[in-house]
């Protein structure tokens, strides 16, 4: 992940970052690192770093998600684990061995399944409460992920109940070459620090397939919300954020903006969840949980709201709590639960962030501008008058 | 079960309701954001009450079916309650220059907060208060209603704690001024009123409510340190239906919600496969039709104001 930061930024680009940006990378770098050393050392089987990678780039999927429609629209979405879910479930419904309504098809079947199902959801909540003021839809978006999770729950001739669903094959499942990929690698034993080797066997193969899947999404996610977000639609979006009336005044239908930028990030949020089912091979009722929404949250308002460098940046954090807590728990003399410290990092950080940089620790700056138009800005002399042009001009359409 | 007696329970649980939804409605009329952590503060009333009650035990004479220690410790659930919010108003929203989405947010983070302290101090498994279970009363049996002395204690203590409120923003000075400062802040601020002391007292009197309804949800159910955010969209259902900011609007609100809530049964009885474990379902289901037709909600937009 630090490599696509890295190589969108330009040549010799340490200069050229903010104390953030290099503390952010410092702090990845770290974690990359620690990662390293635990691989190295035999702490960390390979197969589990994999199986974190993959996890870190799901809730970068997820902040991007959320993003396209609180960074960019201002939409305070509430549902996030709603749609995460539902995108889950809906490959899951199809693939999975104890689906109790089809089970056996192809997981590209899913995905479409699963994203459909994501954008209907949208369209259902949107349609009565994207008209309201803001907080309206955060509560009315709570309420109807829950009414959702309510309903996985309890309609067990359709989604299996509280059980959930096992048996979901991996993604590749039946594609040519890729579904036997795993199969046909050598074994694989490297030592690299004497007396631990790293055996690199079918699940480190499997486990290298899934973070190639997820580096794929994450990567056509990127490109797409970048050249949106820049476009004439996307500057529309930010008018709407920053004052709706003025949209309106333009003569935008900001109810149409806004519901296409909320049905955007919710497939992008299924998008996610698709990737999880396959990821995790089973899914249940309590990927609908209110708290997968607001692991989410913090990451994009840690991140920085708006911004897709930082969504990446908070995807890290996230896993960085919700695993490392993990961690904390294997050693012994930590004797105490470790649900409630999980629960209050999320809550101190969310606090704090909102308190001291409610920005966010890596707002969006040059993200939202076309290269070129900073390129004319950075000449001295006219950089004030050109920049405001570079950010809200142009005519959208 | 008969028709009546699901009207009792609704009545029971509309009580609790109604306490709660007073409370975020003032909240929100007067530090004007949704506030997410008033589910988690009525946890904190009630947690408390389960301590002090812990101490206070079966002390005094017995009223209403509950030994004189329980409204000892319903005293200190509202106190504590109260307090916490106070001091989280003053050292977490105060200080914070966000708008009212950031508040709402940062709101997020302090029911968290609140939630994972309990939870290390108490674990996250259920428990009561310990209270003898009592018989229902007698002289209702014959009418199908199974009501509690208990359960009638609920209802009049929120019916008492709704009057004193009525009484307190009709007819004294403070209520003259929190009515004001929820109408328009800038003019009450230039009107000479102290509007940082007026939104303090609405901390108090919102969170002591909050207090109050926890620790009878307590009394009704179990005690959980989930059990506030559980109920947190069921209150907020109230809110909205009857509008946001008009505590009269959160009464009839919480009211409708609550009685809908335990009436949900009926739908079964009369054929249509919806279960109680819709209940709350239902209750978001219907707060967004309503926000279809009447964005303001029920008593929103008439000037009722607070």
């Amino acid at each position: 992940m630090s490599a696509d930061t890295a190589a969108d930024a330009e040549e010799g680009f340490l200069a050229g970052l903010t104390r953030a940006e290099q503390g952010v990378l410092a702090f990845v770098a770290a974690l990359l690192a620690a990662l390293g050393i635990g691989l190295v050392t035999g702490g960390l089987g390979p197969t589990y770093v994999l199986y974190l990678i993959g996890l870190v780039g799901m809730y970068v999927l997820l902040s991007f998600g959320l993003n396209a429609q609180w960074g960019y629209t201002g939409l305070i979405n509430f549902s996030v684990a709603a749609f995460f879910g539902l995108g889950a479930y809906g490959t899951a419904i199809l693939t999975a061995d104890n689906s109790p309504i089809a089970g056996g098809l192809s997981p590209v079947l899913g995905l479409f399944v699963g994203l459909a199902l994501a954008a209907l959801l949208a369209v259902i909540i949107g349609i009565p409460t994207l008209r309201l003021r803001a907080d309206y839809l955060a509560i009315a978006s709570l309420g109807l992920a829950e009414v959702v999770r309510l309903i996985v729950l309890n309609e067990r001739e359709y989604t299996n109940g509280s059980a959930g669903l096992r048996g979901i094959p991996g993604f590749f499942e039946g594609w040519p070459l890729l579904s036997t990929f795993p199969q046909a690698m050598p074994g694989l034993r490297i030592e690299i620090v004497p007396g631990s080797p790293i055996v690199l066997q079918q699940p480190f193969y499997q486990a290298l397939l899934n973070v190639g899947l997820v580096f794929v999404f994450v990567g056509v996610t990127f490109l797409l919300l970048r050249r949106v977000h820049r476009s004439p639609w996307g500057r529309v979006l930010r008018t709407i954020r920053g004052d709706e009336d003025l949209a309106e005044a333009l003569g935008k239908n900001t109810y149409a903006f806004k519901m296409q930028s909320f049905v955007l990030g919710s497939v992008i949020m299924a998008l996610a969840g698709v990737f999880y089912a396959h990821l995790n091979l089973f899914v249940s009722p309590g990927d609908f949980e209110p708290i997968n929404t607001f692991y989410v949250w913090i990451a994009v308002i840690l991140g920085g709201s708006g911004s897709n460098r930082g969504a990446m940046f908070g995807g890290f954090v996230v896993i960085a709590i919700r695993e490392g807590t993990r961690f904390l728990n294997g050693i012994d003399f930590i004797a105490f639960d470790i649900g409630p410290l999980r629960l209050l990092a999320v809550g101190l950080i969310i606090i704090l962030v909102m308190r001291f940089r409610p920005e966010g620790v890596l707002p969006p700056q040059r993200e939202l501008i076309w290269p070129s138009a900073l390129d004319e800005a950075d000449v001295p002399g006219p950089e004030e008058a050109q920049r405001p042009h570079a950010t809200e001009g142009g005519d959208a359409s | 079960m008969s028709v009546l007696e699901y009207l009792a329970n609704g009545l029971v649980f509309s009580s609790i309701i109604v306490l709660a939804s007073i409370g975020l409605s003032l909240v929100y009329s007067i530090a004007d954001f949704a506030n997410f952590a008033h589910g988690d503060t009525m946890t904190v009333g009630a947690y408390s009450a389960l301590v002090t009650f812990g101490f206070v035990g079966g002390l005094g004479a017995r009223f209403l079916g509950l030994p004189l220690g329980f409204f000892l410790a319903l005293a200190v659930g509202i106190a504590v309650a109260a307090l916490v919010a106070v001091i989280t108003e003053k050292v977490i929203y105060e200080p914070l220059e966000v708008d009212s989405i950031g508040m709402l947010i940062t709101s997020i983070g302090v029911a968290f907060v609140y939630r994972a302290l309990i939870q290390f101090q108490f674990g996250s498994d259920f428990t009561e208060f310990g209270i003898q279970v009592l018989r229902p009363i007698e002289a209702l049996i014959p009418f199908g209603i199974r009501m509690t002395l208990h359960d009638v204690a609920i209802i009049g203590s929120a019916a008492i704690l709704v009057a004193g409120l009525h009484t307190l923003l009709q007819y004294t000075d403070l209520g003259r001024k929190m009515r004001a400062t929820a109408d328009n802040p800038s003019l009450a601020r230039v009107s000479g009123i102290r509007v940082d002391r007026i939104t303090l007292w609405t901390w108090v009197i919102g969170a002591g409510l909050a207090g109050a309804g926890g620790v009878f949800l307590g009394l009704y159910n179990q005690i959980s340190p989930r059990m506030g955010f559980n109920i947190l969209l069921v209150v907020f259902a109230a809110v909205i239906l009857g509008g946001i900011g008009s505590v009269y609007g959160a009464m009839l609100g919480g009211f409708l919600i609550g009685m809908i809530n335990q009436l949900t049964p009926i739908l079964t009885d009369i054929g249509i496969p919806i279960g109680i474990e819709y209940a709350n379902g239902i209750a978001f289901v219907i707060m967004v039709a309503v926000l279809l037709v009447r964005p303001n909600g029920i008593a929103g937009g008439t000037g009722a104001g607070t």
